[in-house]
């Protein structure tokens, strides 16, 4: 089972291999405008507060603290993006897992219904660390759609368009490691090439019908590659995989439930723009990147539904013009300060 | 988690031991400091000059069977005389660098941060 430090989820399996770890955090961000446009990565402004869902099961709905797991808040109409890190036994030896994620207990890679276990066609995983985020559901090839909090019950959901229910909501996510004997080998094959690059240097001189519960509905467009597995599909062991629920608690809520203030709200992405501060962008090997699911990319984005619902925009939803972008390796964290309307 | 009597002092460990035997004896006569002694393997007049704080606190397997005698946590009583038992040496030694960073993160967490750290996060129903 994952542990809970420092507002990550942190899995290990011991049984393969002791030194290595893998966490799971997310990053609260602003939501991207919901356009025709397709964004640039918005930044990390930190990580949401995580808590053990059964700490305040009396204060939860029965079927929310039955499921375990965790909670978080967000706000109506707040955005997010799920970070990971890949913590192998040496700096240069990551420890590989598949990781599949379900938003509403649709798989967010695929658009199909959650089921154990991995599928490679169509790959409905991500792997670490050849995926260093992700942001939303998986709508073509190398775009997603932001992940945008919305009640549950309100029509805004993946869950809700594709099935016409509103009875899980949240996020759901399983992690699979490689086979030991898998890993063993791969482990092997670094020792071996770390002890011929010593050789080397010796000789050279140097949720559901609650208010409360949230449900992530598709949001603005971003660029994003969703990396194709580089192991062969039997090498997971899927017999391993530790899974968890992740209740997302209306921020108006969260205080009733917890007892502790919810974070404020994050900036709007104007006001971070037109304050002069950067956007990134990262290109992986994104040749080969999956292409997409044709169920998510028939989805109504938040903007779109908003405006059937109700007959007005979603505020905040103007396109900006980003004119700082920085290119960026697997870390787009920035400190920020204050940002409260 | 408040620890009863917590302080750097020496002689706060022969001073709680002292007030936890005493207190056992109003009920149960075999609390006295003879009776308590044997059971220990030490001698009375050396029990009494510990209780004093006139020695320097006992070793770990001495405050460990007054704490078990007296019923109490060995664990907080070894903290007390400023000791750390063998078996949570042995795991701090096997990984050093991975606790004394994990300890000193802990340092200032409330005991409601510390224990959340520690604990896995339960499955359920879905």
């Amino acid at each position: 089972m994952p542990t809970l430090e420092h507002d990550s989820l942190v899995f290990r399996f011991p049984q393969i291999e002791e030194e290595a770890s893998f966490a799971i955090d997310f990053q609260r961000t602003l939501r991207i405008p919901d356009s025709d446009e397709t964004y640039h990565l918005p930044p990390g402004l930190g990580r949401f507060p995580l808590r053990h869902a059964e700490d305040y099961s009396t204060r939860l709905p029965t079927h929310t603290a039955s499921r375990g797991g965790v909670i978080f808040p967000m706000w109506q109409a707040e955005a997010m993006w799920i970070d990971f890190r890949n913590i192998g036994p040496d700096l240069e030896l990551d420890f590989p897992v598949a990781v599949k994620i379900a938003a509403g207990k649709i798989n967010a890679i695929t658009g199909d219904p959650w089921r154990a276990g991995l599928t490679r066609d169509p790959q409905d995983y991500v792997v670490s660390p050849e995926q260093p985020w992700l942001d939303g559901y998986a709508v073509e090839k190398d775009v997603i759609r932001q992940f945008v909090a919305m009640p549950l019950g309100e029509c805004y959901s993946a869950e809700e368009q594709l099935t016409g229910e509103a009875e899980w909501g949240g996020l759901q996510i399983s992690v699979i490691p490689l086979k030991k004997e898998v890993w063993s080998a791969k482990r092997a094959a670094w020792e071996r090439g770390k002890a011929a690059l010593q050789e080397r240097a010796d000789i050279l001189p140097d949720m559901a019908c609650m208010s409360m519960e949230m449900s992530l509905a598709p949001g603005g467009r971003m660029h994003q590659a969703i990396e194709p597995d580089p192991f062969e599909l039997d090498d997971w062991d899927t017999a391993a995989a530790d899974r968890v629920f992740v209740t997302l608690v209306h921020g108006k809520d969260w205080k009733t439930v917890t007892g502790e203030p919810a974070p404020e709200h994050p900036p709007t992405a104007r006001m971070y723009t037109e304050a002069g501060l950067p956007w990134f962008s990262h290109y992986g090997a994104d040749q080969t990147a999956l292409p997409g699911s044709g169920t998510l990319r028939g989805l109504k984005s938040a903007g779109a539904m908003h405006e059937i619902l109700t007959g007005a925009s979603l505020p905040d939803s103007e396109d900006v013009e980003v004119k700082v972008v920085v290119p960026t390796e697997p870390r787009r964290l920035i400190a920020t300060g204050s940002w409260d309307k | 988690m408040k620890h009863p009597g917590r302080t750097e002092e020496p002689a706060a460990v022969g001073r709680y031991i002292r007030e936890r035997r005493e207190a056992l004896a109003l009920e149960d006569a075999s609390f006295s400091l003879r009776q308590v002694a044997g059971r220990c393997g030490i001698t009375p007049a050396y029990l009494s000059r510990v209780e004093r704080g006139e020695v320097a606190p006992p070793g770990e397997e001495t405050l460990v069977r007054l704490a078990r005698d007296l019923g109490e946590d060995p664990d907080v009583v070894l903290a007390m005389g400023g000791k750390i038992s063998a078996d949570l040496r042995a795991v701090i030694l096997a990984r050093p660098q991975l606790f004394a960073e994990l300890i000193r993160q802990m340092k200032k967490m409330p005991d409601s941060s510390v224990l959340r750290i520690v604990r896995d996060v339960r499955d359920g129903n879905w």
